[in-house]
């Protein structure tokens, strides 16, 4: 069933994307570059659980280089990678650890590894490392963000891990 | 992991996040002078505290533009042309130890207390 696995991807990557435009029409809440709430995070976490990381990887590169260029931010692209990168390599490592009872925790753990991969970028982009002074704030807000999409993810999982379509 | 332990890892780490977010952003700038960074590169410094009239001056790199206002006392981004114009929402910096940061223009104002420009305090400013 390829085409039913490369369909399913497709479809993923392209709610990812129309989340991330959506989200950016948002006004910023804070001064603070990197406070969002990442709602495609949602995406990830879900397809993390029911597709594998093999198509999340697919998934989430797609939304990210797609992401940069329908939105015109193609500066912000190396942000994105290195958080969306780091995310995802500790994705990997809870997928073993959590229980599917537990999927949200990869949402919460995931944005703050995100908010980590974006500052230490940004640190090295700037040459200033005074911006640090914002990380705390970063986890919080990573945390806070986390949890919601964490938790969508997990009601997601819910309603269709039992699914024909995700058999 | 038990779904307590994880919840107890996450509490403990908003705590301690929350504890630095106080400590670094709670207490006040400690100097007067207004130091604009620019590829880690500090490009002006201007003593806030010796400013008696507003004026505005463009940072540029040659393609991306932030133009400043200065004011007694304070600073702030009055236009840029990023995408995301985080900097220029941020408003004006008085005596906070949040830095202004715009990343699309790789651009950070800070207040500190002395001047980190190659050619010391702005004169122009005085």
């Amino acid at each position: 069933m390829k085409l039913k696995r490369l369909t399913r991807a497709a479809v993923l990557a392209a709610m990812a994307l129309g989340i991330f435009i959506v989200e950016l029409q948002l006004p910023n809440l804070t001064p603070i570059p990197g406070v969002k709430l990442g709602l495609a995070n949602i995406v990830t976490v879900f397809s993390m659980f029911l597709l594998g990381p093999a198509n999340t990887l697919a998934i989430l590169l797609t939304r990210i280089l797609l992401g940069s260029l329908f939105s015109g931010q193609v500066m912000a692209l190396a942000y994105s990678l290195a958080g969306g990168l780091l995310c995802y390599l500790l994705m990997l490592l809870l997928r073993k650890l959590l229980t599917m009872k537990q999927i949200w925790v990869c949402g919460v753990l995931g944005a703050v590894a995100h908010n980590l991969g974006q500052m230490a970028v940004a640190v090295v982009v700037t040459g200033t490392p005074a911006i640090l002074v914002y990380l705390p704030v970063l986890m919080v807000s990573g945390i806070a963000a986390g949890l919601f999409t964490g938790l969508c993810a997990q009601f997601a999982v819910g309603r269709l891990e039992h699914t024909s379509l995700f058999k | 992991m038990r779904t307590r332990s994880w919840i107890i890892l996450i509490g403990a780490l908003l705590l301690v996040s929350l504890a630095f977010c106080f400590l670094l952003l709670g207490r006040g700038a400690s100097g007067t002078v207004a130091n604009i960074y620019q590829n880690g590169v500090c490009v002006r410094s201007i003593d806030l505290s010796a400013v008696t009239e507003s004026f505005t001056f463009t940072v540029s790199d040659g393609a991306r533009e932030n133009v400043i206002e200065v004011a007694p006392g304070r600073i702030r981004v009055l236009e840029a042309d990023c995408p995301d114009q985080v900097c220029v929402h941020a408003g004006w910096l008085a005596d906070s130890a949040a830095p202004i940061v715009c990343l699309p223009h790789r651009l950070v104002i800070r207040i500190e207390t002395s001047a980190k420009a190659a050619d010391g305090i702005d004169t122009v400013s005085q």
